[in-house]
Formats: C-alpha cells, structure tokens, sequence
C-alpha cells in the first residue's frame, strides 16, 4: 500500500489522548506517514515531549503538544479556538482521549457515569464541534472516533464506559451523514482490550472479567499499532469511500 | 478594517455561498432559498468566520437567521457595518 505517497502533502492531524497507549501509537503512525500533528494531552509532561520530539525528528514532521483537561470545557474551547484563529487547518480529527470503567449499574453512582460521559462523550463533540470549522471550510476531512468493542457488545458492567462509547457510535454515524455534503468522512474504531497501561488499571481489571480471552480466535489482547494501522487507514485518502462504518479491532472476538 | 470594507466582505460570503445577486441580500432570511439550508448555513457561517478570523458562539449561529440578523450579531466580534 502506497500510504506515505497519499499523506505526502502534510496533513494537518489532532490527535486526543495521545500522551500513551492507543494515542501515542496513533501519533506515531500518522507521523511515520508524514501528518504534522497536534499531539492532545491532559497534563504537562517532559517524557511525552522527548518521544514526540524523537517522532518529530525521526519522521521529519511538526508536532506539537496540547495541554488541556477535557474535563475543563472552557478551557478545551480556547485551545482549539485559537488554533482554529491562528489558522491551523486541519485534515485529521481522532478523538482517542476516554476513561475506562467497569462495575454493575446498580453498583455505579450516576456521578460516576456522568463524569465518564462528560470525558468519553461530551468532551469528544466539544473538540468535533469546534475541528469540524475548519474541515467545512477546506470541503474535506477525516474524524475516527476510537470507540470499543464495550459500545457494540453491552454487557454486564458496561453501564458508564460501554453506554458512553455506545453514545458515541451512534453520533458518529449521524456525523457522517451531515457531513457528506462537506466532504468529511466520519468512521469509528472499536477495538477490544489493547495492551496499554489502561487494561492494567483497576478499572480494566473489572472489564476484563466481562471480556474472557478464551472467546477471542487470535487468543491474545490487541496491541496498539494493530489499532493506529486501522486509524492511519481511515486517515488516509485511500479509504475515500468509507464513511459511517465501525470497524472492529478485536481478534474475531464475539460474544 | 473599516465599516466598508466588512460590509463587503459580509455581502460576498452570502453572494459566493449561495450564489446570489447583490439585491436579493436586504431581504434573505434563513430558507427563503433552497440553497440557505443547514447545509449552506454551515457554509456560510464557515466563510464569515473564515472571512473575518472569528469563532462564532454556537447560540449566535442558531440566531443567525437572516443576512439583517447577522449583521447585527457580528457586532459582538467587535465586526462594525
């Protein structure tokens, strides 16, 4: 596949929760694919810096770091506004950020699923909301959204994180429909448990015991470039036809 | 920039978007054609914004319901005709 030569003419990417995990490898795949990158994080950090100053040299594009909690609205809309003003076009949204949680409904206080909706869902349309302008005025674009496998298959302990990620499905697939008249595509990922320091937090623990391996044909967890591979993918002009779709990523996982 | 030169600027955003003649502006309100649409009004509240290096108020793109109407809400960015 000729992906290099497709994003050759620099790309312009934003890229949410990208400091670890999932959203790191996503960075550096778009990178390695010549994007210059607007690498979101919550909190200043100087070992991000270093591996995206590596990326940076290493793949010969820009990338710049972006510090805003997604739980602080106001101050997510003066990030990106001014970007927005100092006229940073971009060709590439991927909403990666998200908190994970598992528990039963009747175990979970309401606080606690709005809290996971205001990150996992509220936050990601502030940032598609605000991206979108500048992908409306260039009649092109591409939005993945990083959803999972918890938001198609619901079950048990999937009342904050998997309904949240379910929410977001679903607006994606509406997205994609008011904005083929702009020329912006709108898919989702849904990968299954990836191997990142987020599937060995307590919270993972819990989902775990709903996501048995045994049922999964590959055996083994996701690894997070078999996720950034799918979203370089989407990214990319070669997957021009594709709008409204989830793709799962999860070894043939079914349950 | 002066009041003539946003005053043009503002007419050609709503004479490039929807493809219209300068007379038909005084009197155009939201769907009074078919091109001023959601679909159009996206389009033109991106060229204002563009037009004019601005970040509109989601409440003041739902209120933006006729080429008068928008006139006066870009007063609040400080866009004087």
């Amino acid at each position: 596949m000729q992906l290099k030569e497709s994003l050759s003419n620099r790309k312009t990417a934003f890229v949410s929760g990208s400091n670890r995990g999932i959203g790191f490898s996503i960075i550096e795949n778009l990178a390695s694919q010549g994007c210059n990158i607007f690498a979101h994080s919550r909190k200043k950090n100087s070992v991000f810096e270093k591996k995206i100053n590596f990326l940076s040299k290493n793949y010969n594009v820009k990338i710049k770091p972006i510090y805003f909690d997604l739980a602080d609205t106001k101050k997510l809309k003066l990030e990106i506004s001014s970007l927005i003003k100092s006229q940073i076009a971009f060709d590439i949204l991927v909403n990666s950020a998200g908190v994970i949680h598992g528990g039963l409904f009747q175990m979970t206080k309401i606080d606690t699923i709005k809290h996971i909706f205001d990150i996992n869902y509220f936050s990601m349309l502030e940032v598609t909301q605000l991206i979108c302008k500048t992908m409306v005025r260039k009649k092109r674009g591409s939005i993945i959204n990083i959803a999972s496998v918890a938001g198609i298959d619901l079950h048990e302990g999937n009342c904050a994180y998997g309904t949240s990620k379910a929410a977001m499905i679903a607006f994606s697939k509406t997205l994609s429909f008011e904005m083929r008249e702009h020329g912006i595509r709108v898919n989702v990922i849904a990968p299954s448990l990836t191997k990142t320091e987020m599937a060995n937090s307590r919270e993972a623990e819990k989902e775990k015991s709903f996501l048995t391996l045994d049922k999964n044909p590959l055996n083994r967890m996701a690894l997070p470039m078999e996720i950034s591979n799918v979203v370089s993918f989407l990214a990319l002009d070669m997957s021009s036809f594709i709008t409204g779709e989830v793709i799962r990523v999860d070894g043939g996982n079914r349950f | 920039m002066n009041k003539e030169s946003n005053l043009k600027k503002y007419k050609n955003s709503f004479i490039e978007v929807f493809q219209i003649k300068e007379k038909e502006l005084e009197t155009l309100e939201y769907q009074s054609i078919p091109d001023w649409d959601s679909v159009g009004h996206m389009s033109l509240i991106s060229a204002l914004e563009e037009g004019f290096n601005i970040m509109m108020e989601m409440d003041d793109i739902v209120d933006f319901n006729s080429y008068k109407k928008g006139k006066e809400l870009l007063l609040k960015y400080n866009i004087k005709f």
